[in-house]
């Protein structure tokens, strides 16, 4: 679906944005691309988005070299998600999705309220300004907005920020769903929670340099230290002691009168983002 | 397709500029404009408008077959003191040398080109001396095509360009033109819309007001010309208004680069087509060549020179490209 070579973007003769990124995006996948404020996060997804061009490298998309395909085919293929809700606030939902969505074909259009549906957005609403919405109900519009022309590859930008834990629960379940209806997912987030439960593989991003890429599991096996933490009551006091996973093999390798819990000493992403670039990913 | 979005982009266009209640700006300045220029304007200029004096000193006698409308004064002194008193816009006529110095006041040093003309003609009275005749117009017919085109120059300078900007800063605010970056549509489109909608507001401004203010006889042969000049100034008005709120972060900050355009552009070419005050520069400035075409048009003798209409398509296609460069400018930026 997407792959990126050598991928180098420059502002100006010392502002240096992009050095030399290399990924690849497979068909139906959901990749996070991490990254703090300034790391090139944006200037990535406004290259493959087609807004940003002068870039150095190779970018193709949809099998294209993206140089050659800012068309109007490509624009009418992809949707993309903005981190606030960009829409027009003096006309209602309704005719905010009415409007974007006459700019593509009528054979790749849902119906907006079939799509507003699926997002539970309050149906009192729809036909009133959108200037009286609260910032998650926008959301759910602009997310309506991107979903209503079925993309097949999306880019979200901070999805679920705005969203309050139920709003961000059920737009991961519909980021799901659209994945499984074959659509590519491109995520840019520094939400270590939504990158976690969401994407197939993650790539973190620092000054313009991919520093690692693989899925979250791995990145967390692989720089795991592999220990426990035991909580447990003895002589009637409560201990908790970390011990190498290893070490349980043989059983419980200390005494005690009652365990209360084990938990494995696993890292965040948040934590193997500091490991690789000694910064915080917010 | 284009057409397609073109349409979208137009409705869509057409209801911002309803709910920014611009259309009651453009009707109120229709109506606040025609009751000026009937209830005001017009009863004043016309009880004001008495034919100049015309005071003559010629020690020497030069001038023997003047007209009777000359007054002859017999020192330079009485000709101050009667230009002094004067209150028709007279004009002072100072023989030296055997050449006439006109003057309109000890101490100015210019005069406009129409007093000269008439006083001129006045002195030599009988001779082969012929004015340049600009125009057969009775005096309420004149002051209207004058006033009329003046009030619209002013709307579309001041009013129309504000217009512009009001609907695009609030575009900026929202934030979709970014969404119009990632659309299956011609960005230029978007541009392109907007300048559409406002020339139409402004032709169909032009019409009204003509039609009000000129008069529905006398306006049917001037109002093709009077569209071509007021469409070429409205496009010109709409792309420098459309780059100004794209490169500009706010309404405050247009609002000095709005003074600075008004004030500083507009303001020297009424002083230089109305006045006496002439600059050496004001040839190079596009404005007054667009004013001096648009009060052409108002009287009948529309511009024919086509160098005019080359620069005016030059400046068109040079600010539509400043406008799509500055456009495409702002959709990059951070979201």
């Amino acid at each position: 679906m997407m792959e990126v070579k050598d991928l180098t973007f420059s502002y100006g003769k010392d502002k240096q944005a992009l050095r030399g990124l290399n990924f690849m995006v497979e068909d139906g996948e959901i990749f996070g691309f991490l990254g703090p404020n300034g790391s090139g996060k944006s200037t990535t997804q406004k290259i493959l988005t087609g807004i940003l061009k002068g870039y150095g490298g190779m970018v193709s998309v949809f099998g294209k070299d993206l140089k050659s395909v800012y068309t109007q085919e490509f624009f009418q293929k992809i949707g993309m998600l903005f981190e606030f809700p960009y829409l027009y606030a003096n006309i209602s939902a309704l005719d905010n999705l009415r409007y974007f969505s006459s700019f593509y074909p009528k054979e790749q259009l849902r119906d907006p309220e079939e799509v507003l549906d699926e997002l539970e957005f309050k149906k009192d609403f729809l036909k009133k300004p959108v200037s009286t919405y609260s910032k998650g109900m926008r959301q759910r519009v602009s997310m309506a907005r991107v979903l209503i022309s079925s993309p097949k590859l999306l880019f979200l930008d901070e999805p679920t920020s705005g969203l309050d834990p139920a709003g961000a629960v059920l737009f991961r379940r519909i980021i799901e769903k659209e994945r499984k209806k074959g659509t590519t997912i491109f995520v840019t987030t520094h939400n270590m929670l939504d990158a976690d439960l969401l994407c197939d593989r993650v790539a973190f991003i620092s000054d313009g340099k991919i520093v690692a890429i693989d899925t979250p599991k791995n990145l967390k096996e692989q720089n795991s230290n592999h220990s426990i933490v035991v909580t447990y009551q003895y002589q009637g006091r409560r201990k908790e002691q970390t011990i190498k996973a290893l070490d349980v093999k043989a059983g419980i390798p200390f005494s005690y009168d009652e365990l209360i819990s084990i938990h494995s000493q696993e890292p965040t992403l948040e934590d193997i983002f500091i490991q690789y670039t000694g910064r915080r990913l917010s | 397709m284009i057409w397609k979005s073109l349409s979208s982009l137009f409705k869509k266009d057409c209801r911002m500029m309803v709910s920014g209640k611009f259309f009651y700006l453009a009707l109120g300045s229709l109506v606040f404009y025609t009751l000026f220029i009937h209830i005001g304007y017009l009863n004043f200029m016309q009880d004001n408008a008495g034919i100049y004096q015309v005071y003559l000193y010629d020690p020497a006698g030069i001038y023997p077959q003047m007209s009777p409308l000359v007054h002859p004064t017999d020192s330079l002194e009485s000709l101050d003191e009667a230009l002094a008193e004067d209150r028709s816009g007279g004009v002072g006529i100072h023989v030296e040398e055997g050449k006439p110095n006109l003057i309109l006041y000890a101490g100015t040093e210019k005069v406009d080109r129409h007093r000269a003309d008439y006083a001129l003609l006045l002195l030599q009275s009988g001779s082969d001396y012929k004015p340049e005749i600009v125009g057969e117009y009775p005096l309420e017919s004149k002051l209207r095509r004058e006033i009329t085109c003046e009030l619209l120059f002013i709307e579309m300078v001041a009013v129309g360009f504000l217009g512009i900007a009001s609907v695009l800063f609030k575009e900026k605010q929202m934030g979709v033109i970014h969404i119009h970056a990632i659309m299956p549509l011609k960005k230029s489109l978007f541009i392109c819309s907007k300048v559409f909608l406002f020339l139409l507001t402004d032709l169909v401004f032009a019409v009204f007001l003509t039609l009000f203010n000129v008069g529905f006889r006398e306006a049917g042969a001037i109002l093709p010309a009077v569209l071509v000049q007021t469409g070429i100034l409205s496009l010109m008005m709409a792309f420098t208004g459309f780059v100004c709120t794209m490169l500009l972060k706010d309404f405050k900050q247009f609002s000095l680069a709005y003074l600075v355009i008004t004030l500083f552009m507009a303001t020297p070419v009424f002083l230089s087509a109305n006045t006496a005050i002439k600059t050496d520069w004001i040839c190079y400035h596009p404005f007054y060549h667009v004013y001096m075409g648009l009060k052409d048009a108002f009287f009948g003798t529309p511009v024919s020179n086509p160098v005019y209409y080359l620069c005016a398509a030059g400046a068109v296609i040079l600010l539509f490209g400043i406008t799509t460069i500055a456009f495409r400018r702002e959709m990059g930026k951070e979201g």
